[in-house]
């Protein structure tokens, strides 16, 4: 009898004890988070806490704001599991996720109860799911992969990586310097100039309005990147740019049909003639200082009212950029680069002006065919934004 | 005939016209041409009547002051000359 319950004893004692380090496995936790996320934060930290109440658990931690390739991996994370993977923090635990953290005590308590499941139940981890899928797959979809380098006649070979963003870059601030929204600004500006007698006055003010409008335009470049930048990931943004980004294709393409004469819009000369008394005042004053600072203030309020006339490109561009993955002098870089090619054309039309004395218009047909070369990289650029993200990323 | 060139000091199209303008007035010097500002001159071509579309506008006009035919935008030299030689004797 005692043989019997010391059997049992040893029995239930190997049950309770005894069976947990054999099914004990190690539980790979993939953490997706973005810079600026403050639930991203929290959940760090309940993460770290985790880590060390656990030996089995390691946390794998990808950032997405800034890492094209985290991103990529997300997505073929929400494919797998069909998860939405619109927002972060992004966690997953075996073949189940969490999204969002409120606080340790609720979403907290959830991820430990699925932790714990996963190392009793040795729940395989979901990269290994992923990668034999992907072997598979670049067995079938080899060809289809965009090769590293491109031999071009003349230019010789090129990366395709370093090379597409800042071409891409070059392309859309062109067309989007042919956007007319502030540009009758200028013209009137210099027409207002070249009355005057005074050279050293008449470059002043013409200047100071150029790079007034520069740094209001890269403030307002900055700002649509640090908003995709916090938005990181999220889905519907992508979308809703995608969007904007197919409009805009279509009204350049319908611009470039219909308004075959060029031509300025009459329309809104009410709030064009405010401004135009206003520039006639500032150019006016003997003051060359109080004409300088009234040029920028005008400068600031002109591009200020234009900016939701020329939201489309920039905001399409940052978008891209934000989805590439860079360091953060490298964004702002591209910036500059794009604020230099935007005002390019009217550098030109204001040094044309001054040099020759005669106000110089660019002809139409040169912004017509910005338009329709615009539409079409627009609408390509809307069809991969919604469809085919991973071609937009670059660095 | 006579034509009335309506433009603005701040439109992009006015300044690539003008120049067209000047070679053809000196092509056909007995071509009678009028300038008129969109904003200063708003008094003056209130008759014309533009509300509405793109500038600069040329209006062909007949001795007796009757319109002949409207144009807006940018056009060509050539398209001009066209109209000019139709309409020189009217």
């Amino acid at each position: 009898m005692m043989k019997a319950i010391a059997v049992f004893i040893c029995s239930t004692v190997l049950v309770l004890f005894g069976t947990m380090p054999v099914q004990a496995a190690d539980v790979q936790l993939h953490f997706f988070w973005s810079e600026g996320c403050p639930h991203c934060a929290k959940e760090k930290v309940f993460l770290d806490a985790l880590d060390k109440k656990y030996d089995e658990v390691t946390v794998q931690d990808y950032e997405v704001g800034h890492h094209s390739e985290n991103i990529a991996l997300l997505q073929k994370i929400g494919d797998t599991l069909r998860a939405d993977i619109s927002g972060v923090p992004f966690l997953v635990v075996g073949k189940s996720y969490v999204v969002g953290f409120l606080s340790d005590e609720t979403t907290g308590k959830e991820i430990e109860q699925k932790v714990v499941y996963a190392i009793q139940n040795d729940i395989p981890d979901i990269l290994t799911t992923i990668d034999s899928d992907k072997e598979n797959k670049d067995e079938v979809i080899g060809e289809m992969t965009i090769p590293e380098t491109l031999e071009l006649p003349l230019i010789g070979q090129i990366s395709v990586q370093h090379t597409s963003l800042p071409l891409l870059t070059f392309l859309l601030a062109f067309i989007d310097g042919f956007n007319p929204c502030a540009m009758w600004t200028l013209i009137f500006l210099i027409s207002l100039l070249l009355g005057m007698k005074d050279q050293k006055r008449m470059w002043m003010l013409g200047i100071t309005f150029i790079v007034t409008s520069a740094a209001v335009y890269f403030l307002f470049l900055s700002a649509w990147l640090n908003l995709f930048l916090v938005l990181g990931v999220v889905m519907w943004v992508r979308f809703i740019i995608g969007g904007v980004a197919l409009f805009a294709g279509w009204y350049f393409l319908r611009d470039y049909y219909v308004n075959r004469n060029g031509g300025c819009s009459v329309m809104g000369d009410t709030k064009r003639q405010k401004f135009i008394e206003k520039m006639r005042m500032i150019t006016q004053k003997s003051s060359l200082f109080l004409s300088v600072i009234g040029i920028m203030f005008l400068a600031v309020a002109v591009n200020m009212i234009e900016l939701v006339c020329s939201a489309g490109l920039p905001a399409v561009y940052t978008k891209i950029l934000s989805m590439s993955s860079l360091q953060p002098w490298q964004y702002y870089m591209y910036l500059f680069m794009y604020m230099l090619i935007f005002m390019a054309d009217d550098l030109v039309i204001f040094i044309t002006a001054m040099v020759t004395m005669k106000a110089v218009g660019i002809q139409s047909k040169y912004s017509r065919i910005s338009h329709l070369v615009g539409g079409i990289v627009m609408i390509v650029i809307g069809i991969l934004l919604i469809c085919k993200p991973e071609l937009l990323m670059f660095g | 005939m006579r034509v009335i060139k309506i433009g603005a000091a701040w439109c992009n199209g006015c300044l690539v016209m003008k120049p067209r303008w000047q070679e053809l007035e000196k092509e056909y010097s007995w071509l009678k041409t009028e300038y008129y500002d969109f904003d200063s001159d708003a008094d003056k071509i209130k008759v014309y009547e533009i509300t509405s579309g793109v500038l600069p506008v040329f209006i062909f006009l007949d001795r007796q002051g009757k319109e002949l035919l409207r144009l807006s935008g940018e056009i060509e030299k050539k398209e001009l000359v066209k109209y000019i030689e139709k309409f020189k004797n009217s």
